[in-house]
């Protein structure tokens, strides 16, 4: 552990002064595994304030299912200590590279493939200390499950990019490890894995990721060996193979980690988060074959040349949900915007928020929407 | 919670049996979910939290005026409340208790006045009454709806035939009552050729008359408590004299009554006369129901074959006064199960059907909402009929369906002796 | 720079003649009262003993005319008081003196229910439990269960953040709503989530629960709904000592095992509710425990096996399994109706909310014990104690002079224990009026600063329920001289 860790925080807060005093911007930078994410990260010409030097796990209980860690943490050392107790992040949050970091992760607030059973990563955050636009050293929530004093900072803080303050330390929920697991593969087109897994979310069964790509959907099942057991029996029926042990590993590791075939290239690469029923979307002009859906129905990945942003918001937005542009050149992300346009008072909104936390606009200025 | 009673209740038996009653609720609010007249209007001052509130404002000596008279009026005291109310809160009495200074201290409209005073007189007179019925029915088409629904079109089946008196050892009295005689004759015959066959004698008491809680339910507390004496020195011959054999029982086949004459030895309690006698009279009653229940086996027995759950479809309004004011759940049902009739499930069983009392006549616009969404939830299973426990709940159901609305009782009489 | 936005600030009085003039333009004559003689009724939540008689109170029938009504509210300075249910335990709903009471409770329809995408949507005045009951045909439920469920609303749920007997396993509100759609202060139409997970830009959807009516109106909820575990059972097990049951919940956690409910209530508690629902707790236990499993026949069979094997190492004197739906109902009934049923052995109760790291439950029991004989109060104690959350009820009577000041004494010390056990002062019922002293003791004027800054985002004049759950920067400063306590947890500086 960092046995600088008060005064590189002190530091911190001297620069985040400065800046604030000279008007002049922060870009917040853990190991930079997720630079891609987000608008352009150069607005306004920042300086780099990385966050690799305030490291290590400040406390961890397993019994109170609560690990405290600092920003700078790696995200594999986390889960390597967890897994020594038996325990994990139950929202499998994607590493893409060794170097990121606990800070990093809770930023970004992406999960993984659990997340349609266990929840987002927003949902495991109870606690955070963080630097505020000032230069403050603010702490909110704490180690227990539950905690309703004052406004929920910390759940706010979770996928802010960086734009609302530095968060210095961070606790998370932690979960024990499924007993069992075990993955089964059917031979399905897509309308039919939509159909089948909206059925199955309504049944009390342990599934705890789905993947439906290229005519074959994966269900992982996962928990008390005889649940995992009694489940997938019940749907071996209905033309399920069992997938190997390490193999599934493998394959469910590949989708966390944007490693599988599907998100090799440089084609843009959106991210549809629309209800779990909506059926099979067809974009004009683009390949209707380059698709992947995950949890259960609810996130579709699209992949396709050209411009569609436009396409694809606007179908987006019809099926209820939103559409961010998860990876892309430069110059997309710039016109199109990462993420979908907010509504009028939702932007007002974001705008005074901002405000609230950082009034000089020193972090991550258009990271998030290039408004703020 | 706090309560400071003001001067002119303070002290006073009322006044010390309302405090308790306040002070025993502590206003989690549970009970507002399980109430109709809060579930319909959404108004705090239209459940029992809110008019407890009233109440309590109104003993703390605060003005008060037609704006508390209007929330209270609209209590159907199905005391739905306190089935649900886990810290214990007697309700009705608090209500009873706070109608009373209100009817004392706020004027009623004139027409209000008319309509109660009618109510009030008419009704628990069974000559009158039953005089009125004919009339009504006759006059029917001329009648403002609100009074016209209360009217059957068609006159009840009249009183089948009553089994031949006296043969058996074991003995019971059964009230007539006063509007049933006209709108159910055979309710009470039903009962006692049941009972028959069960080797108990049934019988009504002469000069016996209304149970009280008519009036009492309209704020006329002294007439109703003339009207309960009355009824006590009917029937005391037969509970207290060897020379009458004594009774086991004192048997109520309108749950509306069961549950006002179970409440004489509470109501009566200050009266040094009737106190003792109140409270026998109380203790020794019982609804048709739980007569029964204790009488399963022989009754299983006798049923023999037509047990098989082959009978007709039927689902069961439980009235309020026997589920939440006798507390009574679930027998009938059982019941009805042992004589073979299939049981549809009701939604929202524990709400009131909109009947209660005179209510129906008082505050028709609730009244019929109650009614219709009752009748919605009762024909979900499309059941053959309807069956309820009490007189008043049955007429006012079958105001507003086709669908047969019949005493249980009389149900089970069809499967033993039809 | 900090903002004061509690009552007593300066603002300007409304033209209350003027308010009732411009309401009753958009409101049914039944939808608004005005007579102190029906407003008294809303002058407090479920935590009598804060009051305030409100100006009027507002009974909207639809998002529009609430609508409206903000407008003019917003429009007149007039602050404005949401309501749901008012079973609320920390005084989020009482009244504002110069302000409108909205009642949302007739707002109770659902909107949609979608079996297949497994969600509702519902009005804010849809009853907890009525969204579980139009569900049930479909094997679906809604998880969040708080004991008060047959009564509190979704809007106040989402308000308060509420979480229930199951949340150990199932999530608090905020993990189990998706959509909320809400009215800002000056009566905008707003979305916060969408049908979909994960919105884009920050996370509003996560703010506005817990918000206490204090950011935007809610006027829509859409839920999630959780398919039915195919079996649930309950484990009832004794303690002879209250702190054996307290180390037995830690021991369940550590044995891996997350249980689908872990209650505990002592035997003032027990005795209370046992009149109440007969559920057959054991009237001679200290403490009893309540151990839910749920899942297919035979997962819970292992994990059923495996918590009687800690309850039995922890010294448990007896233990009974539910032996079907209709009991394992009776014992949750009892625990969920522990609340009022106490109102059975003493006319009021103050109920705390602190929650603590699960370690040090059995020490806060010893604590509280001491503090029953310090103050002269009786307490009893019932446990979200799979989670750490505590509700000690300290018994007082109203009538008596001086008892509750005492009882208040009594329950800041335990919610200050709280926060020096590493825990919080409230993890589920709120601020609201109750606990904004504490607040101070939990957080640094730094902290506290960015709440009302964040409050001002939303909310720049203070306008929706002014005076609750953030403290002003003065109040703080007079808690600190009076308690003479520097914060107790925070910021490292
Ligand atoms: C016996 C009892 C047991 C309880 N058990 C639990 C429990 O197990 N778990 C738990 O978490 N809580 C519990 N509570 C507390 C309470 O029931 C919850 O806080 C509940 O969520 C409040 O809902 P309500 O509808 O009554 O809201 P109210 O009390 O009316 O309001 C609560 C807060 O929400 C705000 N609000 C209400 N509606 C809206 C709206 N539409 N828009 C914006 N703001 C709004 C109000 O301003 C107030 O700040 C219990 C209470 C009682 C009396
Ligand atoms: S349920 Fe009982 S204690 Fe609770 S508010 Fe209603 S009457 Fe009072
Ligand atoms: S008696 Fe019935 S109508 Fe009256 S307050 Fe109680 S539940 Fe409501």
């Amino acid at each position: 552990m960092s046995g600088h860790g008060a005064s590189s925080l002190a530091h911190w807060a001297e620069r985040i002064r400065a800046a604030a005093a000279g008007r002049s911007h922060l870009r917040l930078r853990g190991g930079g595994s997720k630079d891609f994410y987000g608008c352009g990260p150069d607005a306004g010409n920042p300086d780099t304030l990385g966050t690799r030097d305030y490291a290590g796990i400040v406390a961890y209980e397993p019994t109170e299912l609560v690990v405290t860690a600092r920003c700078g943490t790696p995200l594999a050392e986390l889960e390597a200590v967890l897994a020594e107790q038996g325990q994990s992040l139950a929202f499998e949050p994607p590493h893409f590279g060794s170097e990121a970091t606990v800070g990093g992760c809770v930023a970004a607030g992406l999960s993984g493939p659990r997340r349609a059973q266990a929840g987002a990563l927003r949902d495991f955050v109870l606690g955070v200390k963080m630097l505020d636009g000032n230069g403050d050293l603010l702490t909110f929530g704490g180690q227990v499950m539950k905690n309703v004093a004052g406004y929920d900072v910390p759940r706010l803080l979770a996928g802010s990019l960086g734009t609302l303050g530095l968060i210095a330390e961070v606790s998370l929920k932690v979960l024990p490890l499924p007993v069992a697991e075990h993955t089964l593969r059917f031979e399905l087109a897509q309308q039919e894995a939509l159909d089948l897994l909206n059925r199955w979310g309504g049944r009390p069964l342990p599934i705890s990721a789905s993947a439906w790509r290229g005519d074959a959907l994966h269900v992982r099942f996962s928990g008390a060996a005889a649940a995992v057991g009694a489940a997938a029996n019940s749907l071996v029926g209905l033309g399920g193979q069992p997938v190997a042990a390490a193999e599934a590993s493998a394959f469910w590791h590949s989708l966390r980690e944007q490693t599988h075939a599907f998100f090799a290239g440089d084609a843009p690469l959106w991210r549809l988060a629309v209800p779990s029923t909506t059926p099979v979307l067809a974009v004009d002009g683009m390949r209707s074959d380059a698709q992947l859906v995950e949890w259960g129905g609810a996130q579709r990945w699209l992949r396709g040349e050209g411009d569609h942003a436009a396409a694809i918001r606007a179908l987006a937005t019809e099926a209820g949900g939103h559409a961010t542009l998860f990876r892309g050149d430069a110059a997309t992300r710039a016109s199109s915007g990462a993420f979908q346009p907010l509504s009028a008072p939702l932007l007002r909104l974001h705008r005074n928020l901002k405000a609230a936390f950082d009034p000089r606009g020193v972090f991550n200025p258009g990271r998030l929407y290039p408004e703020f | 919670m706090q309560t400071h009673l003001a001067d002119f209740i303070e002290g006073t038996p009322e006044g010390r049996e309302a405090d308790t009653i306040l002070r025993s609720c502590v206003h989690c609010g549970f009970c507002t979910a399980t109430c109709p007249t809060y579930q319909l209007l959404g108004d705090e001052l239209d459940g029992p939290r809110g008019r407890i509130y009233l109440i309590k404002q109104m003993l703390e000596g605060r003005p008060v005026s037609r704006l508390t008279q209007v929330h209270l009026d609209r209590c159907l005291s199905c005391r739905s409340c306190e089935t649900t109310c886990p810290s214990g809160v007697n309700y009705h009495r608090l209500l009873d208790i706070g109608r009373g200074v209100v009817e004392r201290c706020v004027p009623r409209p004139m027409a209000e006045k008319a309509m109660r005073f009618l109510l009030r007189e008419a009704l628990p007179r069974p000559w009158l009454f039953g005089a009125a019925v004919k009339l009504g029915r006759w006059m029917r088409p001329l009648l403002p709806p609100a009074l016209a629904d209360k009217v059957p079109a068609t006159p009840g089946e009249g009183a089948g035939a009553w089994p031949k008196a006296a043969a058996h050892k074991r003995r019971m009295i059964v009230l007539a009552g006063c509007v049933q005689p006209a709108l159910a004759p055979d309710t009470n015959a039903a009962a006692a050729r049941v009972l028959d066959k069960l080797g108990i004698a049934l019988f009504e008491a002469a000069g016996a008359g209304c149970c009280g809680a008519l009036r009492y339910h309209l704020d006329a507390h002294e007439r109703a408590l003339a009207d309960m004496r009355r009824l006590i020195d009917a029937w005391w011959p037969h509970v207290d004299s060897e020379q009458f054999g004594g009774i086991e029982a004192i048997v109520m086949t309108a749950s509306g009554c069961g549950a006002h004459v179970r409440d004489f030895g509470a109501l009566l309690g200050h009266d040094p006369v009737y106190a003792g006698k109140a409270a026998r009279i109380s203790a020794l009653t019982r609804d048709i129901s739980e007569v029964l229940d204790a009488e399963r086996e022989g009754l299983a027995a006798l049923l023999g074959e037509a047990g098989a759950g082959t009978g007709p479809e039927v689902s069961f309004h439980s009235p309020c006064t026997l589920q939440h004011g006798q507390k009574v759940r679930g027998v009938v049902e059982s019941l009805l199960a042992v004589a073979g009739y299939r049981l549809s499930p009701v939604a929202g069983a524990h709400l009131c059907c909109g009947s209660a009392g005179t209510y129906s006549i008082t505050q028709p616009a609730l009244s019929t909402r109650l009614r219709d969404n009752k009748l919605a939830a009762l024909g979900a299973g499309s059941p053959a009929v309807f069956a309820t426990a009490n007189v008043g709940c049955q007429t006012h159901l079958q105001s507003g369906t086709a669908t047969p609305v019949r005493h249980w009782i009389e149900l089970i009489d069809e499967r033993l002796n039809g | 720079m900090s903002i004061d936005n509690e009552i007593g600030a300066p603002r300007c009085v409304v033209g209350r003649r003027q308010l009732i003039a411009q309401l009753r333009t958009v409101l049914p004559p039944h939808c608004l009262l005005i007579e102190e003689e029906e407003l008294r009724p809303y002058e407090c939540d479920g935590l009598t003993a804060y009051r305030q008689l409100p100006s009027l109170v507002a009974l909207p029938e639809n998002e529009a005319q609430a609508q409206a009504a903000l407008e003019i509210c917003a429009a007149l300075n007039a602050p404005v008081v949401p309501r749901g249910a008012a079973t609320g335990l920390s005084g989020g709903a009482m009244p504002h003196r110069d302000g409108v009471v909205v009642s949302l409770a007739k707002l109770k329809r659902i909107v949609k229910l979608d079996p297949l995408a497994r969600t509702a949507v519902v009005q804010p005045g849809v009853r907890n439990l009525a969204v579980s009951e139009a569900a049930a045909p479909y094997g679906l439920y809604y998880a969040p269960d708080p004991s008060s469920q047959i009564a509190c609303t979704i809007g106040g749920n989402v308000a308060e953040n509420s979480g229930g007997v199951h949340c150990l396993k199932y999530g608090l509100t905020v993990h189990n709503v998706l959509r909320v759609r809400g009215l800002t202060v000056d009566g905008e139409i707003v979305e916060f989530g969408n049908a979909a997970l994960d919105a884009p830009g920050y996370d509003l959807l996560a703010l506005m629960n817990g918000s206490e009516g204090m950011l935007a109106l809610i006027t829509e909820v859409t839920v999630k709904l959780t398919p039915k575990p195919e079996l649930a059972q309950v484990v009832l097990a004794s303690f002879d000592e209250v702190t054996k049951a307290g180390d037995a919940v830690a021991g369940i956690i550590a044995a891996g095992i997350i249980p689908a409910g872990l209650e505990m209530m002592d035997k003032k508690a027990t005795h209370a509710v046992e009149p109440y629902v007969n559920a057959g707790y054991d009237m001679d236990a200290e403490a009893i425990l309540l151990c839910e499993s749920d899942g297919t026949p035979e997962e819970v069979a292992e994990e059923i096996a495996r918590m009687k094997a800690v309850l039995e190492h922890s010294g448990a004197s007896g233990i009974r399994v539910s032996q079907n739906e209709a009991e394992r109902l009776k014992f949750w009934a009892g625990r969920k109706a522990a609340f009022p049923a106490v109102g059975r052995i003493t006319p009021d109760y103050l109920c705390m909310d602190g929650t603590i790291p699960r370690k040090n439950l059995a020490r806060m029991l010893v604590a509280i014990a001491e503090m029953e004989v310090r103050y002269g109060l009786r307490c009893a104690n019932v446990f979200h104690a799979g989670d750490g959350n505590l509700h000690p009820l300290i018994m007082y009577d109203a009538n008596v002079p001086g008892q509750l000041d005492l009882a208040t004494a009594f329950g800041a010390e335990i919610l200050e224990l709280s926060v020096e056990l590493g825990g919080t002062i409230t993890g589920e019922h709120g601020v609201g009026i109750e606990k904004i002293g504490q607040m101070c003791a939990q957080f640094s004027p730094d902290e506290l600063d960015l709440f009302r800054r964040l409050k001002r985002a939303f909310d720049p004049g203070g306008l929706l329920n002014p005076g609750k759950a953030i403290p002003a920067a003065a109040r703080c400063r007079e808690y600190r001289l009076t308690r003479g306590a520097a914060p107790l947890a925070g910021s490292v500086r």
